[in-house]
Protein backbone atom coordinates (compact mmCIF):
# COMPACT_ATOMS: atom_id res chain seq x y z
CA UNK A 1 0.00 0.00 0.00
CA UNK A 2 1.47 3.16 1.15
CA UNK A 3 5.55 0.90 2.05
CA UNK A 4 7.20 0.35 -1.49
CA UNK A 5 7.04 -3.27 -2.49
CA UNK A 6 10.25 -5.45 -1.04
CA UNK A 7 13.17 -5.57 -3.51
CA UNK A 8 13.73 -9.36 -3.43
CA UNK A 9 12.54 -11.83 -1.90
CA UNK A 10 13.10 -14.21 1.55
CA UNK A 11 14.03 -16.76 -0.81
CA UNK A 12 13.50 -20.42 -0.49
CA UNK A 13 14.94 -22.99 1.67
CA UNK A 14 18.17 -23.30 -0.45
CA UNK A 15 18.77 -19.67 -0.50
CA UNK A 16 17.41 -17.73 2.38
CA UNK A 17 20.44 -18.36 4.72
CA UNK A 18 22.55 -16.12 2.45
CA UNK A 19 21.08 -12.70 3.26
CA UNK A 20 19.04 -14.02 6.26
CA UNK A 21 20.62 -17.45 7.94
CA UNK A 22 22.90 -15.18 10.55
CA UNK A 23 20.46 -13.40 12.19
CA UNK A 24 17.39 -15.71 12.20
CA UNK A 25 20.20 -18.04 14.07
CA UNK A 26 20.39 -15.44 16.60
CA UNK A 27 16.67 -14.82 17.25
CA UNK A 28 16.34 -19.12 17.82
CA UNK A 29 19.68 -18.83 20.20
CA UNK A 30 17.13 -15.49 21.77
CA UNK A 31 14.71 -18.21 22.19
CA UNK A 32 17.05 -20.17 24.75
CA UNK A 33 16.42 -16.93 27.10
CA UNK A 34 12.77 -17.57 27.76
CA UNK A 35 11.62 -18.61 31.44
CA UNK A 36 11.03 -22.42 32.12
CA UNK A 37 8.13 -24.10 33.68
CA UNK A 38 10.23 -24.68 36.35
CA UNK A 39 11.63 -20.94 36.50
CA UNK A 40 7.84 -19.96 36.83
CA UNK A 41 7.07 -22.73 39.70
CA UNK A 42 9.82 -21.25 41.85
CA UNK A 43 8.83 -17.82 41.34
CA UNK A 44 5.16 -18.32 42.20
CA UNK A 45 6.41 -20.14 45.36
CA UNK A 46 8.64 -16.98 46.69
CA UNK A 47 7.10 -14.72 49.03
CA UNK A 48 9.26 -11.53 48.76
CA UNK A 49 10.48 -9.89 46.27
CA UNK A 50 13.82 -10.49 47.30
CA UNK A 51 13.31 -14.09 46.53
CA UNK A 52 12.15 -13.88 43.08
CA UNK A 53 15.03 -11.87 42.13
CA UNK A 54 17.20 -14.65 43.49
CA UNK A 55 15.59 -16.90 41.23
CA UNK A 56 16.07 -14.96 38.26
CA UNK A 57 19.80 -14.56 38.97
CA UNK A 58 19.70 -17.82 37.23
CA UNK A 59 17.84 -16.48 34.27
CA UNK A 60 19.21 -15.18 31.19
CA UNK A 61 17.59 -11.60 33.00
CA UNK A 62 20.72 -11.97 35.32
CA UNK A 63 22.68 -9.22 34.02
CA UNK A 64 19.71 -6.90 33.12
CA UNK A 65 18.52 -7.04 37.04
CA UNK A 66 22.31 -7.18 38.47
CA UNK A 67 22.07 -3.06 39.26
CA UNK A 68 18.52 -2.92 40.92
CA UNK A 69 19.39 -2.98 44.56
CA UNK A 70 15.68 -3.51 45.35
CA UNK A 71 12.94 -4.86 42.98
CA UNK A 72 9.88 -3.05 42.30
CA UNK A 73 7.17 -4.57 39.35
CA UNK A 74 7.87 -1.24 37.35
CA UNK A 75 11.66 -1.48 37.70
CA UNK A 76 11.35 -5.23 36.23
CA UNK A 77 9.60 -3.85 33.76
CA UNK A 78 11.83 -1.43 32.77
CA UNK A 79 14.86 -3.39 32.98
CA UNK A 80 13.36 -6.39 30.77
CA UNK A 81 12.01 -4.03 28.88
CA UNK A 82 15.65 -2.30 27.71
CA UNK A 83 16.71 -5.84 27.58
CA UNK A 84 14.33 -6.63 24.69
CA UNK A 85 15.17 -3.65 22.99
CA UNK A 86 19.18 -4.16 23.17
CA UNK A 87 18.36 -7.21 21.66
CA UNK A 88 16.01 -5.87 18.82
CA UNK A 89 18.36 -3.15 17.97
CA UNK A 90 21.21 -5.68 17.71
CA UNK A 91 19.19 -7.84 15.40
CA UNK A 92 18.03 -4.94 13.11
CA UNK A 93 21.97 -3.90 12.54
CA UNK A 94 22.80 -7.53 11.78
CA UNK A 95 19.80 -7.42 9.12
CA UNK A 96 19.72 -6.27 5.26
CA UNK A 97 16.80 -5.98 3.21
CA UNK A 98 14.03 -6.99 3.02
CA UNK A 99 14.00 -8.43 6.57
CA UNK A 100 15.43 -5.23 7.71
CA UNK A 101 11.96 -3.24 6.54
CA UNK A 102 10.12 -5.85 8.38
CA UNK A 103 11.68 -5.30 11.79
CA UNK A 104 11.06 -1.94 10.61
CA UNK A 105 7.41 -2.79 10.43
CA UNK A 106 7.62 -4.00 14.15
CA UNK A 107 8.52 -0.86 15.61
CA UNK A 108 6.10 1.22 14.01
CA UNK A 109 3.24 -0.11 16.22
CA UNK A 110 5.14 1.23 19.11
CA UNK A 111 5.83 4.59 17.90
CA UNK A 112 1.90 5.03 16.99
CA UNK A 113 1.70 4.53 20.78
CA UNK A 114 4.34 6.38 21.70
CA UNK A 115 2.45 9.32 19.48
CA UNK A 116 -1.13 8.75 20.73
CA UNK A 117 0.78 8.80 24.32
CA UNK A 118 2.36 11.90 23.99
CA UNK A 119 -1.50 13.88 22.19
CA UNK A 120 -3.14 11.84 24.73
CA UNK A 121 -0.59 13.49 28.04
CA UNK A 122 -1.08 16.77 26.40
CA UNK A 123 -4.37 16.83 26.85
CA UNK A 124 -4.74 16.19 30.57
CA UNK A 125 -1.42 18.41 30.88
CA UNK A 126 1.16 16.54 32.13
CA UNK A 127 4.98 17.44 31.84
CA UNK A 128 6.57 16.41 28.72
CA UNK A 129 9.59 14.79 30.03
CA UNK A 130 7.45 12.45 32.46
CA UNK A 131 5.84 11.46 29.28
CA UNK A 132 8.71 10.88 26.84
CA UNK A 133 9.75 8.90 30.05
CA UNK A 134 7.09 6.78 29.71
CA UNK A 135 7.05 6.15 26.15
CA UNK A 136 8.19 2.87 24.87
CA UNK A 137 11.84 2.34 24.32
CA UNK A 138 11.23 0.50 20.81
CA UNK A 139 9.02 3.41 19.38
CA UNK A 140 11.68 6.42 19.61
CA UNK A 141 11.86 8.92 17.50
CA UNK A 142 13.85 11.61 17.41
CA UNK A 143 13.71 13.70 20.67
CA UNK A 144 13.10 17.01 19.05
CA UNK A 145 10.15 15.65 17.26
CA UNK A 146 9.28 14.35 20.54
CA UNK A 147 8.99 17.13 22.01
CA UNK A 148 7.15 19.53 19.64
CA UNK A 149 4.60 17.05 19.36
CA UNK A 150 2.34 18.27 22.48
CA UNK A 151 2.46 21.95 21.18
CA UNK A 152 -0.42 21.10 19.11
CA UNK A 153 -3.92 22.43 19.61
CA UNK A 154 -6.57 19.27 19.51
CA UNK A 155 -8.32 20.33 16.29
CA UNK A 156 -9.42 19.32 12.65
CA UNK A 157 -6.58 22.30 11.93
CA UNK A 158 -4.17 21.29 15.09
CA UNK A 159 -3.53 17.69 13.66
CA UNK A 160 -2.85 19.10 9.77
CA UNK A 161 -0.76 21.28 11.38
CA UNK A 162 0.95 18.06 13.02
CA UNK A 163 1.59 16.42 10.05
CA UNK A 164 2.40 18.91 7.72
CA UNK A 165 5.35 19.72 10.20
CA UNK A 166 6.23 17.10 12.41
CA UNK A 167 5.27 13.96 11.37
CA UNK A 168 5.95 14.13 8.01
CA UNK A 169 9.54 12.60 8.48
CA UNK A 170 8.39 9.89 10.77
CA UNK A 171 7.82 6.31 9.33
CA UNK A 172 4.26 7.04 10.58
CA UNK A 173 3.61 10.04 9.02
CA UNK A 174 1.95 8.18 6.09
CA UNK A 175 -0.40 6.45 8.14
CA UNK A 176 -1.33 9.90 9.86
CA UNK A 177 -1.89 11.45 6.00
CA UNK A 178 -4.17 8.58 5.38
CA UNK A 179 -6.38 9.30 8.46
CA UNK A 180 -6.41 12.72 7.78
CA UNK A 181 -7.68 11.97 4.20
CA UNK A 182 -10.18 9.77 5.64
CA UNK A 183 -11.60 12.32 8.45
CA UNK A 184 -11.77 14.85 5.85
CA UNK A 185 -14.49 12.65 3.90
CA UNK A 186 -16.30 12.74 7.06
CA UNK A 187 -19.18 14.98 7.32
CA UNK A 188 -20.29 17.64 9.27
CA UNK A 189 -18.52 20.02 12.00
CA UNK A 190 -21.42 18.91 14.24
CA UNK A 191 -20.19 15.29 14.22
CA UNK A 192 -16.76 16.24 15.00
CA UNK A 193 -17.94 17.96 18.66
CA UNK A 194 -19.64 14.95 19.79
CA UNK A 195 -16.86 13.05 19.39
CA UNK A 196 -14.19 14.69 21.20
CA UNK A 197 -13.67 12.81 24.14
CA UNK A 198 -13.59 9.50 21.48
CA UNK A 199 -11.52 11.09 19.32
CA UNK A 200 -8.34 10.25 20.59
CA UNK A 201 -9.24 6.31 20.70
CA UNK A 202 -10.23 6.72 17.43
CA UNK A 203 -7.26 8.33 15.78
CA UNK A 204 -5.04 5.41 17.31
CA UNK A 205 -7.81 2.64 16.21
CA UNK A 206 -7.39 4.01 12.75
CA UNK A 207 -3.63 4.17 12.83
CA UNK A 208 -3.39 0.56 14.43
CA UNK A 209 -5.88 -0.16 11.19
CA UNK A 210 -3.61 1.52 8.44
CA UNK A 211 0.15 0.10 9.68
CA UNK A 212 -2.20 -3.94 10.40
CA UNK A 213 -3.17 -3.05 6.58
CA UNK A 214 0.18 -1.79 5.50
CA UNK A 215 2.09 -4.22 7.22
CA UNK A 216 -0.17 -7.80 5.62
CA UNK A 217 -0.06 -5.70 1.94
CA UNK A 218 4.18 -6.21 2.31
CA UNK A 219 4.20 -9.50 4.02
CA UNK A 220 2.08 -10.77 1.16
CA UNK A 221 4.46 -9.68 -1.61
CA UNK A 222 7.65 -11.00 0.54
CA UNK A 223 6.02 -14.25 -1.12
CA UNK A 224 6.47 -17.94 0.73
CA UNK A 225 6.63 -19.09 4.54
CA UNK A 226 6.56 -15.53 5.60
CA UNK A 227 3.34 -14.54 3.80
CA UNK A 228 1.48 -17.61 5.29
CA UNK A 229 2.87 -17.54 8.42
CA UNK A 230 2.78 -13.50 9.18
CA UNK A 231 -0.45 -13.34 6.53
CA UNK A 232 -1.96 -15.97 9.54
CA UNK A 233 -0.83 -13.62 12.05
CA UNK A 234 -1.72 -10.10 10.86
CA UNK A 235 -5.34 -11.80 10.14
CA UNK A 236 -5.97 -13.13 13.17
CA UNK A 237 -4.47 -9.51 14.91
CA UNK A 238 -6.69 -7.64 12.75
CA UNK A 239 -10.07 -9.74 14.22
CA UNK A 240 -8.81 -8.82 17.53
CA UNK A 241 -8.88 -5.38 17.00
CA UNK A 242 -12.11 -5.59 15.21
CA UNK A 243 -13.96 -7.68 18.45
CA UNK A 244 -12.32 -5.54 20.48
CA UNK A 245 -13.59 -2.27 19.13
CA UNK A 246 -16.52 -3.17 19.22
CA UNK A 247 -17.04 -4.65 22.56
CA UNK A 248 -15.46 -1.37 24.14
CA UNK A 249 -17.89 0.65 22.34
CA UNK A 250 -21.06 -0.57 23.70
CA UNK A 251 -22.24 2.24 26.13
CA UNK A 252 -20.07 5.01 24.54
CA UNK A 253 -20.89 7.46 21.56
CA UNK A 254 -19.86 5.35 18.98
CA UNK A 255 -22.14 2.71 19.77
CA UNK A 256 -25.12 5.29 18.28
CA UNK A 257 -26.63 4.15 15.12
CA UNK A 258 -25.48 7.60 12.99
CA UNK A 259 -21.65 6.69 14.16
CA UNK A 260 -21.70 3.22 13.73
CA UNK A 261 -21.84 3.57 9.88
CA UNK A 262 -19.76 6.52 9.82
CA UNK A 263 -17.20 6.04 12.16
CA UNK A 264 -17.18 2.84 13.77
CA UNK A 265 -17.46 0.94 10.35
CA UNK A 266 -14.08 2.85 9.31
CA UNK A 267 -12.32 1.45 12.43
CA UNK A 268 -12.24 -2.17 11.13
CA UNK A 269 -9.26 -3.24 9.04
CA UNK A 270 -9.45 -4.60 5.79
CA UNK A 271 -7.57 -7.79 6.26
CA UNK A 272 -8.81 -10.45 8.36
CA UNK A 273 -10.88 -13.59 8.32
CA UNK A 274 -13.79 -11.19 9.42
CA UNK A 275 -13.38 -9.16 6.40
CA UNK A 276 -15.55 -8.40 4.82
CA UNK A 277 -18.46 -10.20 5.53
CA UNK A 278 -18.20 -10.30 9.65
CA UNK A 279 -17.07 -6.88 9.69
CA UNK A 280 -19.93 -5.65 7.79
CA UNK A 281 -22.38 -7.68 9.89
CA UNK A 282 -20.24 -6.09 13.02
CA UNK A 283 -21.20 -3.00 12.22
CA UNK A 284 -24.60 -3.00 13.10
CA UNK A 285 -24.36 -4.65 16.22
CA UNK A 286 -25.36 -2.66 19.19
CA UNK A 287 -25.18 -4.74 21.95
CA UNK A 288 -23.56 -7.99 23.42
CA UNK A 289 -26.08 -10.49 22.47
CA UNK A 290 -25.87 -9.35 19.00
CA UNK A 291 -22.08 -10.06 19.21
CA UNK A 292 -22.25 -13.32 20.54
CA UNK A 293 -24.60 -14.08 17.55
CA UNK A 294 -22.33 -12.79 14.73
CA UNK A 295 -19.35 -14.40 16.13
CA UNK A 296 -21.29 -18.18 16.39
CA UNK A 297 -20.78 -17.83 12.80
CA UNK A 298 -17.01 -18.10 13.03
CA UNK A 299 -15.60 -21.00 14.32
CA UNK A 300 -12.29 -19.78 15.71
CA UNK A 301 -13.48 -16.90 17.33
CA UNK A 302 -17.10 -18.25 19.31
CA UNK A 303 -15.10 -20.54 21.56
CA UNK A 304 -13.49 -17.51 23.13
CA UNK A 305 -16.37 -15.02 22.93
CA UNK A 306 -18.16 -18.14 25.23
CA UNK A 307 -15.62 -17.54 27.62
CA UNK A 308 -16.09 -14.16 27.67
CA UNK A 309 -19.91 -14.43 28.35
CA UNK A 310 -19.54 -17.38 30.62
CA UNK A 311 -18.40 -14.50 32.62
CA UNK A 312 -15.90 -12.87 33.62
CA UNK A 313 -14.79 -14.64 36.79
CA UNK A 314 -12.27 -17.20 36.08
CA UNK A 315 -10.59 -15.80 32.36
CA UNK A 316 -11.56 -11.98 30.72
CA UNK A 317 -11.86 -12.09 26.91
CA UNK A 318 -8.26 -10.55 27.10
CA UNK A 319 -6.62 -13.61 28.60
CA UNK A 320 -8.75 -16.10 26.10
CA UNK A 321 -6.71 -13.49 23.29
CA UNK A 322 -3.72 -13.68 24.30
CA UNK A 323 -3.82 -17.88 24.81
CA UNK A 324 -4.65 -18.07 21.51
CA UNK A 325 -2.13 -15.59 20.22
CA UNK A 326 0.76 -17.10 22.25
CA UNK A 327 -0.49 -20.88 20.56
CA UNK A 328 -0.30 -19.52 17.64
CA UNK A 329 2.97 -17.41 18.13
CA UNK A 330 4.78 -20.15 19.13
CA UNK A 331 3.73 -22.05 16.22
CA UNK A 332 6.03 -19.59 14.30
CA UNK A 333 9.20 -21.10 15.68
CA UNK A 334 8.17 -24.74 14.26
CA UNK A 335 9.33 -23.88 10.53
CA UNK A 336 12.73 -22.36 9.57
CA UNK A 337 13.49 -19.92 6.58
CA UNK A 338 10.51 -17.33 6.95
CA UNK A 339 10.74 -14.06 8.66
CA UNK A 340 7.57 -14.80 11.72
CA UNK A 341 10.13 -15.39 14.09
CA UNK A 342 11.79 -12.42 14.66
CA UNK A 343 7.87 -10.92 15.17
CA UNK A 344 6.92 -13.87 17.11
CA UNK A 345 9.95 -13.25 19.45
CA UNK A 346 8.75 -9.81 20.15
CA UNK A 347 5.64 -10.58 20.93
CA UNK A 348 6.00 -13.49 23.27
CA UNK A 349 9.12 -11.80 24.84
CA UNK A 350 6.17 -8.77 25.83
CA UNK A 351 4.30 -12.09 27.12
CA UNK A 352 6.56 -12.77 29.07
CA UNK A 353 7.27 -9.78 30.78
CA UNK A 354 3.68 -9.23 31.55
CA UNK A 355 3.62 -12.41 33.28
CA UNK A 356 7.27 -11.55 35.41
CA UNK A 357 4.49 -8.16 35.91
CA UNK A 358 1.61 -9.77 36.93
CA UNK A 359 4.07 -12.24 39.37
CA UNK A 360 5.50 -9.76 41.14
CA UNK A 361 2.39 -7.51 41.40
CA UNK A 362 0.83 -10.33 43.46
CA UNK A 363 3.69 -11.14 45.49
CA UNK A 364 3.65 -7.33 46.47
CA UNK A 365 -0.04 -7.45 47.09
CA UNK A 366 0.14 -10.47 48.95
CA UNK A 367 -2.62 -11.61 46.54
CA UNK A 368 -1.74 -15.75 46.12
CA UNK A 369 -4.71 -17.15 44.52
CA UNK A 370 -4.59 -14.59 41.72
CA UNK A 371 -0.88 -15.83 40.77
CA UNK A 372 -1.39 -18.51 38.16
CA UNK A 373 -3.43 -16.86 36.01
CA UNK A 374 -0.47 -15.70 33.08
CA UNK A 375 0.14 -18.13 29.94
CA UNK A 376 3.55 -18.99 30.07
CA UNK A 377 5.61 -18.92 26.82
CA UNK A 378 7.23 -22.52 25.47
CA UNK A 379 5.64 -24.63 28.34
CA UNK A 380 5.21 -28.01 28.50
CA UNK A 381 1.75 -27.80 30.72
CA UNK A 382 -0.43 -25.64 28.25
CA UNK A 383 -3.53 -26.69 27.25
CA UNK A 384 -2.48 -26.96 23.18
CA UNK A 385 0.17 -29.76 24.18
CA UNK A 386 -1.82 -31.44 26.91
CA UNK A 387 -4.50 -32.92 25.12
CA UNK A 388 -2.38 -34.63 22.31
CA UNK A 389 -0.91 -36.69 25.04
CA UNK A 390 -3.87 -37.98 25.46
CA UNK B 1 36.64 -34.72 -46.48
CA UNK B 2 40.38 -35.77 -45.42
CA UNK B 3 40.47 -36.74 -41.24
CA UNK B 4 41.34 -33.98 -39.06
CA UNK B 5 42.53 -35.26 -35.66
CA UNK B 6 38.83 -35.51 -34.25
CA UNK B 7 37.21 -37.12 -37.35
CA UNK B 8 36.45 -40.02 -38.35
CA UNK B 9 38.27 -41.39 -41.48
CA UNK B 10 35.20 -43.01 -43.74
CA UNK B 11 32.06 -40.63 -42.90
CA UNK B 12 30.06 -39.85 -45.93
CA UNK B 13 27.74 -36.62 -44.85
CA UNK B 14 26.91 -36.01 -48.19
CA UNK B 15 24.25 -39.22 -48.29
CA UNK B 16 22.70 -38.24 -45.00
CA UNK B 17 22.06 -34.80 -45.84
CA UNK B 18 19.91 -35.86 -49.11
CA UNK B 19 17.24 -37.39 -46.45
CA UNK B 20 16.84 -34.57 -43.99
CA UNK B 21 14.70 -31.24 -44.89
CA UNK B 22 14.56 -29.75 -48.00
CA UNK B 23 15.84 -26.52 -45.98
CA UNK B 24 19.23 -27.83 -44.94
CA UNK B 25 21.83 -26.51 -46.66
CA UNK B 26 23.35 -28.90 -49.37
CA UNK B 27 26.73 -26.95 -50.05
CA UNK B 28 29.85 -29.12 -49.13
CA UNK B 29 30.82 -26.27 -47.17
CA UNK B 30 27.99 -26.48 -44.21
CA UNK B 31 27.26 -28.56 -41.64
CA UNK B 32 24.98 -31.15 -41.83
CA UNK B 33 23.70 -30.99 -38.37
CA UNK B 34 23.61 -31.40 -35.06
CA UNK B 35 25.26 -34.67 -35.17
CA UNK B 36 28.39 -33.37 -37.45
CA UNK B 37 29.14 -31.12 -34.75
CA UNK B 38 28.72 -33.15 -32.08
CA UNK B 39 30.57 -36.14 -33.71
CA UNK B 40 33.75 -33.33 -34.42
CA UNK B 41 34.16 -32.75 -30.87
CA UNK B 42 37.25 -34.08 -30.05
CA UNK B 43 36.51 -36.74 -27.45
CA UNK B 44 39.56 -35.27 -25.42
CA UNK B 45 37.67 -32.07 -25.06
CA UNK B 46 34.51 -34.31 -23.94
CA UNK B 47 36.86 -35.95 -21.43
CA UNK B 48 38.23 -32.55 -19.93
CA UNK B 49 35.11 -31.07 -19.62
CA UNK B 50 34.22 -34.05 -17.44
CA UNK B 51 37.03 -33.00 -15.42
CA UNK B 52 36.19 -29.64 -15.18
CA UNK B 53 32.08 -30.33 -14.58
CA UNK B 54 33.22 -32.85 -11.89
CA UNK B 55 35.19 -30.81 -10.04
CA UNK B 56 33.58 -27.55 -10.57
CA UNK B 57 29.78 -28.96 -9.70
CA UNK B 58 30.84 -30.46 -6.75
CA UNK B 59 32.66 -27.41 -5.34
CA UNK B 60 29.48 -25.52 -6.09
CA UNK B 61 27.00 -27.89 -4.15
CA UNK B 62 30.08 -28.05 -1.16
CA UNK B 63 30.18 -23.97 -1.33
CA UNK B 64 26.45 -23.83 -1.15
CA UNK B 65 26.03 -26.53 1.86
CA UNK B 66 29.14 -24.75 3.82
CA UNK B 67 26.97 -21.13 3.51
CA UNK B 68 24.09 -22.96 4.82
CA UNK B 69 25.00 -24.08 7.72
CA UNK B 70 27.69 -22.02 8.80
CA UNK B 71 25.72 -19.07 8.49
CA UNK B 72 23.28 -20.58 11.01
CA UNK B 73 26.03 -22.27 12.94
CA UNK B 74 27.36 -18.89 13.71
CA UNK B 75 24.52 -17.14 14.28
CA UNK B 76 23.24 -19.95 17.19
CA UNK B 77 26.38 -20.23 18.94
CA UNK B 78 26.39 -16.72 19.69
CA UNK B 79 23.84 -17.40 22.37
CA UNK B 80 24.56 -20.81 23.06
CA UNK B 81 28.27 -21.20 22.77
CA UNK B 82 27.98 -25.20 23.34
CA UNK B 83 27.32 -25.99 19.92
CA UNK B 84 30.74 -24.91 18.56
CA UNK B 85 32.41 -27.77 17.65
CA UNK B 86 29.93 -30.47 17.25
CA UNK B 87 28.48 -28.79 14.75
CA UNK B 88 31.44 -28.16 12.15
CA UNK B 89 30.00 -32.18 11.51
CA UNK B 90 27.64 -30.53 9.45
CA UNK B 91 30.48 -28.25 7.77
CA UNK B 92 32.96 -31.33 7.57
CA UNK B 93 30.08 -33.70 5.77
CA UNK B 94 29.54 -30.48 3.43
CA UNK B 95 33.62 -30.88 2.44
CA UNK B 96 33.46 -33.92 2.17
CA UNK B 97 31.49 -33.80 -1.67
CA UNK B 98 33.89 -31.60 -2.15
CA UNK B 99 36.53 -33.98 -1.41
CA UNK B 100 34.63 -36.45 -4.05
CA UNK B 101 34.71 -33.89 -7.00
CA UNK B 102 38.50 -33.91 -6.28
CA UNK B 103 38.76 -38.08 -6.43
CA UNK B 104 36.64 -38.24 -9.70
CA UNK B 105 38.86 -34.92 -11.21
CA UNK B 106 42.56 -36.73 -10.35
CA UNK B 107 41.38 -40.35 -11.47
CA UNK B 108 39.93 -38.37 -14.96
CA UNK B 109 43.29 -36.58 -14.69
CA UNK B 110 45.20 -39.40 -15.37
CA UNK B 111 43.60 -41.20 -17.86
CA UNK B 112 44.73 -38.23 -20.44
CA UNK B 113 48.13 -38.51 -21.57
CA UNK B 114 49.67 -35.65 -23.20
CA UNK B 115 50.65 -36.41 -26.89
CA UNK B 116 55.00 -37.09 -27.67
CA UNK B 117 54.72 -35.04 -30.61
CA UNK B 118 52.55 -33.11 -32.61
CA UNK B 119 50.22 -35.30 -34.73
CA UNK B 120 47.72 -33.75 -37.31
CA UNK B 121 46.22 -37.39 -39.06
CA UNK B 122 45.61 -40.76 -36.62
CA UNK B 123 46.97 -43.75 -37.89
CA UNK B 124 45.48 -45.74 -39.93
CA UNK B 125 44.57 -48.24 -37.44
CA UNK B 126 43.37 -45.86 -34.59
CA UNK B 127 41.12 -47.35 -32.25
CA UNK B 128 37.83 -45.44 -32.98
CA UNK B 129 35.44 -47.23 -30.52
CA UNK B 130 37.66 -46.59 -27.61
CA UNK B 131 38.72 -43.32 -28.48
CA UNK B 132 35.42 -42.08 -28.40
CA UNK B 133 34.11 -44.33 -25.36
CA UNK B 134 36.81 -43.09 -23.22
CA UNK B 135 35.62 -39.55 -24.01
CA UNK B 136 31.69 -39.78 -23.57
CA UNK B 137 32.54 -41.95 -20.89
CA UNK B 138 35.01 -39.67 -19.07
CA UNK B 139 32.06 -36.57 -19.65
CA UNK B 140 29.64 -38.52 -18.42
CA UNK B 141 31.15 -39.70 -15.04
CA UNK B 142 31.81 -35.90 -14.47
CA UNK B 143 28.44 -35.21 -14.57
CA UNK B 144 27.12 -38.01 -12.49
CA UNK B 145 29.41 -37.05 -9.98
CA UNK B 146 29.21 -33.22 -10.61
CA UNK B 147 25.12 -32.96 -10.38
CA UNK B 148 25.23 -35.56 -7.44
CA UNK B 149 27.48 -33.24 -5.48
CA UNK B 150 25.55 -30.35 -5.80
CA UNK B 151 22.40 -31.79 -4.67
CA UNK B 152 24.34 -33.78 -1.69
CA UNK B 153 25.76 -30.51 -0.62
CA UNK B 154 22.83 -28.49 -0.90
CA UNK B 155 20.78 -31.07 0.93
CA UNK B 156 23.53 -31.18 3.65
CA UNK B 157 23.74 -27.69 3.98
CA UNK B 158 20.15 -26.97 4.89
CA UNK B 159 20.01 -29.87 6.96
CA UNK B 160 22.98 -28.89 8.93
CA UNK B 161 21.33 -25.45 9.08
CA UNK B 162 18.53 -26.98 10.94
CA UNK B 163 20.36 -29.22 13.13
CA UNK B 164 22.38 -26.40 14.61
CA UNK B 165 19.61 -24.33 15.91
CA UNK B 166 17.83 -27.46 16.84
CA UNK B 167 20.93 -28.30 18.60
CA UNK B 168 20.66 -24.49 20.41
CA UNK B 169 17.87 -25.61 21.92
CA UNK B 170 18.20 -28.99 22.88
CA UNK B 171 20.76 -30.36 22.87
CA UNK B 172 19.47 -34.53 22.17
CA UNK B 173 18.33 -33.69 19.15
CA UNK B 174 21.66 -33.67 17.44
CA UNK B 175 22.60 -36.98 17.14
CA UNK B 176 18.76 -37.65 15.63
CA UNK B 177 19.00 -34.58 12.88
CA UNK B 178 22.68 -36.29 12.23
CA UNK B 179 21.13 -39.02 10.83
CA UNK B 180 19.36 -36.99 8.19
CA UNK B 181 22.51 -35.38 7.56
CA UNK B 182 24.39 -39.08 6.76
CA UNK B 183 21.50 -39.76 4.90
CA UNK B 184 21.87 -36.88 2.56
CA UNK B 185 25.63 -37.29 2.02
CA UNK B 186 25.11 -40.58 0.47
CA UNK B 187 24.02 -38.91 -2.17
CA UNK B 188 27.50 -37.97 -2.89
CA UNK B 189 28.41 -41.49 -2.37
CA UNK B 190 26.07 -42.86 -5.14
CA UNK B 191 27.86 -40.18 -7.74
CA UNK B 192 31.24 -41.46 -7.31
CA UNK B 193 30.84 -44.81 -7.30
CA UNK B 194 28.85 -44.49 -10.24
CA UNK B 195 31.41 -42.29 -11.67
CA UNK B 196 34.28 -44.74 -10.46
CA UNK B 197 32.61 -47.53 -12.29
CA UNK B 198 32.04 -45.86 -15.86
CA UNK B 199 35.32 -44.28 -15.95
CA UNK B 200 37.18 -47.66 -15.15
CA UNK B 201 36.97 -49.18 -18.51
CA UNK B 202 38.26 -45.68 -20.22
CA UNK B 203 41.23 -45.66 -21.74
CA UNK B 204 42.57 -43.35 -24.62
CA UNK B 205 43.94 -45.54 -27.45
CA UNK B 206 47.70 -44.53 -28.20
CA UNK B 207 49.46 -44.10 -31.27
Amino acid sequence: MVTPPPKNTPGGMATFNILHGFPEALVRGMRNSFLQDSDYHHMTQCETLEDVKLNMSESDYAEALADDTSLSPSGLQKAAIDKLVTEFKYLRTQTVEPLSTFLDFITYEYMIENVMLLLKGTLSGRDINELIAQCHPLGMFKESTMRSIPTFENSAKGYSDLYQTVLVDTPVGQYFAMFLEESADRVGGEVRNVLEEVEIEIIKSSLIKFWIEDFYGFVQKLGGDTADIMGEILSVRADTNAINITLNSFGTPLNEPAMRASDRKGLYPAVGHLYPAGTAMLVDVSDEDELGRVLELFPQYSNIWNIHSAGGGEKSIDDAFYERDVQMLELAFESQMHYAVFYAYVKLKEQEIRNLVWITECILQAQKDEINKFVPVFSHHAPWRMTKRR
Amino acid sequence: TGSSLGGPKTFNFKHQTATMSSETCTSEYCNAGWSEVLTHMSPYGYANFGVAFGLGLSVVGAAWGIWLTGSSLVGAAVKAPRIRSKNLISVIFCEATAIYGVIMAIILTNKVDSPESSVYYLDDDWDYAEYYYAGYGMFSAGLSVGLTNIASGVSVGIAGSSCAIADAQDSSLFVKILIVEIFASALGIFGIIVGIIQSNSCTFPVS
